[in-house]
């Protein structure tokens, strides 16, 4: 019986989140036939690494926004991640230096969770106050952007080869298949849509809250690192955009707020449709006012759609 | 080790020069960096936008407009293709590298970071477009040129107008831009550097804003309330000093001695209160000029990577001029000195 559970509920998730994957798969195609260039090696490397740093927020949004929580600290740690990675790596060589960036996220992540769920303080407020600290912390690490990268890890990352981008997302997605095949996965999905049940079904809710927040903030740091990476130097202030965005595309895959609903694989699309927009519209030749407008409409379009379909979807 | 970093990258960089001479031997000469001389007129023209909607960037965008029209008359410019990567340095350099990948004979770029875009203008370097850098600078050397007007001279010349006026003794307060964006940091270490020499001038607070004279306003309205004895305010930005002397006024303090830009809010009340002031620009027109800069280069003009544009200055004695042009001008955007395409030569040809 398992399997067939797995299944149904699988395809329940897939078939209301359809409608999106249609808008991303549409504007992907018209990209495609506007840019044949994408499908060359070098254009496939461009547009995923315009991509992952933005999956990378996204996923580490829907951590949080799956166990009921949210985090206004996204853009900050990103900028963290950035300079410590670029102000490490001269001195302490790569491997040290992105253990340091893993680390901080890490660091910062499980402290905010463990004042989220030991003080249960709302975690929109501590995210919010956390997001002032750790702005400011990248600040002092490095004033003006400056910084840098080793070359061969940008060349490596940020270079005209996509293979080790798309193993890493691939790497990811299956960590996250992974993580929600073990009891903590499971724990997430509980703790979010109901902390009270789960408690009393014996989760130990707020070590799942703070594992959460752990891995959130280390996805962060490592969006900051690939950011810095790709730029080939730190800037303290280069995550800012990153925390409206992460939300914007974590609610555009079908995340709800209240927690315990929604897939990775939702917010993955969102990001990528977010992604997207920006090449269509410039190769489609908008002047700026226009791509705004085009930019909500599409976003409206891909949110509203599941509700126009839903009657029909329903089973 | 950056050094390091940047001079290997410069050796890269040369050495591919010298192949690509060696290969293409016929070529004509290019006189200029990035510039290989096989893109013939009329060339197109990517403009790089990070924020289209503040007043300053509206006007900026006027100016390249109008500049790309006269070019396109002159049969030197095809088209003008306009980004807007809404405040993010990510977007940007999605945004440029689709430039690229369009194949754009140029792109001239108003930087979202000072180093961010150094990897991506150095792939467009390669490709062989004109990369102009202009406003919010990038710190990288490998692009066509950099329209230069020196943040750092602009922070000692208001510091050392506001010394001079202060006769070396008194109270002030500094208002700086946001912190961690160079624009903002270089004007306040060029202030900074002045302000040592003159140790009868205390700092009694400084501010981080945005360029905005609502949060400037409410900033020193609250060091208006602490501090009793205000003898100057030393404004690294136009807003921010229109923002300071609403502030005064709202209190009923007597206005003091102030710097600022040419913010024509600032301008108009500078005249009304009286003040003794000083204001310094980024004139809107360096749009204009990264456009006229890209096309002589592009059209086989030598353009060293470095452009120095001096930096324009209103003093109380030609305030009255600049006022009697406002009405030309948007209620909340800035008033910028005359520029024609003689006066984008000029500053080409001086070294």
């Amino acid at each position: 019986m398992m399997p067939s559970l797995y299944w149904q509920i699988q395809w329940r998730r897939n078939r209301r989140l359809t409608p999106l994957y249609g808008v991303v798969l549409l504007l992907l195609v018209v990209y495609g036939w506007l840019f044949p260039g994408l499908f060359s090696r070098a254009g496939l490397a461009h547009f995923t690494q315009s991509w992952f740093p933005l999956a990378l927020v996204a996923m580490a949004q829907a951590i949080l926004m799956l166990t009921g929580g949210i985090s206004l600290a996204v853009g900050s740690l990103v900028s963290l991640g950035a300079v410590v990675a670029a102000t490490t790596m001269g001195a302490t060589g790569s491997l040290v230096s992105m253990l340091l960036v893993l680390a901080a996220g890490l660091a910062t992540g499980a402290a905010s969770g463990a004042i989220v769920a030991l003080l249960r303080l709302p975690a929109i407020i501590v995210t919010l106050a956390g997001s002032f600290i750790i702005g400011g912390l990248a600040l002092i690490i490095l004033p003006r952007p400056g910084g840098m990268i080793l070359p061969w890890l940008s060349a490596v990352l940020a270079g005209n080869n996509p293979t080790v981008l798309l193993g890493l997302l691939i790497l990811l997605v299956l960590g996250w298949k992974f993580y929600l095949a073990t009891p903590g996965g499971i724990a997430l999905y509980a703790a979010g849509e109901n902390p009270v049940a789960a408690y009393r079904s014996g989760i130990a809710v707020e070590a799942t809250v703070i594992a959460a927040f752990a891995i959130s903030g280390m996805l962060c740091t490592l969006a900051g690192l690939f950011v810095a990476a790709q730029t080939g130097s730190g800037d303290p202030v280069i995550g800012t955009t990153f925390t409206l965005n992460s939300i914007a595309a974590v609610v555009l895959g079908g995340v709800g707020f209240l927690g315990g609903e929604g897939t990775m694989r939702g917010a993955l699309a969102g990001s990528l449709l977010l992604t997207v927009m920006i090449n269509v519209m410039f190769f489609l030749g908008m002047p700026p006012v226009a791509q705004y407008i085009a930019q909500g409409i599409i976003i409206v379009v891909a949110v509203a759609l599941p509700h126009l379909l839903g009657r029909r979807l329903a089973p | 080790m950056r050094r390091n970093w940047q001079s290997l990258v410069a050796k890269m960089v040369f050495s591919g020069c010298v192949t690509a001479m060696m290969a293409a031997p016929v070529a004509a000469q290019a006189q200029s960096h990035c510039v290989t001389g096989t893109r013939k007129p009329p060339f197109s023209i990517g403009w790089a936008n990070i924020y289209s909607v503040p007043t300053w960037m509206k006007q900026t965008t006027d100016t390249i407009n109008s500049e790309a029209a006269e070019l396109k008359k002159q049969g030197l410019v095809s088209k003008l293709m306009i980004t807007d990567a809404q405040g993010s340095a990510n977007t940007q350099i999605q945004q440029i590298q689709s430039m690229i990948d369009a194949n754009m004979d140029a792109i001239l770029v108003d930087a979202g970071s000072a180093t961010a875009l150094d990897r991506v203008i150095s792939a467009a370097c390669a490709k062989g477009i004109a990369v102009i850098s202009f406003d919010s600078l990038v710190d990288s050397d490998d692009l066509t040129a950099k329209i230069i007007i020196d943040s750092k001279e602009w922070g000692r010349d208001a510091a050392t107008w506001m010394a001079k006026t202060l006769d070396g003794k008194g109270n002030i307060l500094v208002l700086n831009g946001p912190a961690g964006v160079s624009v903002s940091e270089d004007r306040r270490a060029g202030a900074m550097e002045v302000l040592k020499q003159y140790p009868g001038i205390k700092i009694l607070a400084e501010t981080n804003t945005p360029y905005n004279s609502a949060p400037a306003q409410e900033a020193v309205t609250n060091l208006l309330f602490s501090q009793p004895k205000i003898d100057g305010v030393l404004s690294l930005g136009g807003a921010l000093s229109a923002g300071a002397l609403l502030a005064f006024e709202r209190q009923g303090r007597a206005p003091v001695p102030m710097t600022g830009e040419n913010y024509r809010q600032f301008l108009e009340l500078w005249k009304k209160t009286g003040i003794k002031g000083w204001a310094a620009m980024q004139p809107n027109w360096l749009g204009a000029m990264a456009a006229y800069v890209a096309v002589q280069a592009l059209d086989g003009k030598p353009v060293p990577v470095h452009v120095n544009v001096p930096l324009p200055v209103i003093t109380d004695a030609t305030l009255p001029s600049y006022l009697a042009r406002a009405k030309d001008f948007p209620t909340d955007g800035y008033i910028y000195s005359p520029y024609s395409q003689a006066l984008f030569a000029s500053y080409l040809a001086q070294k």
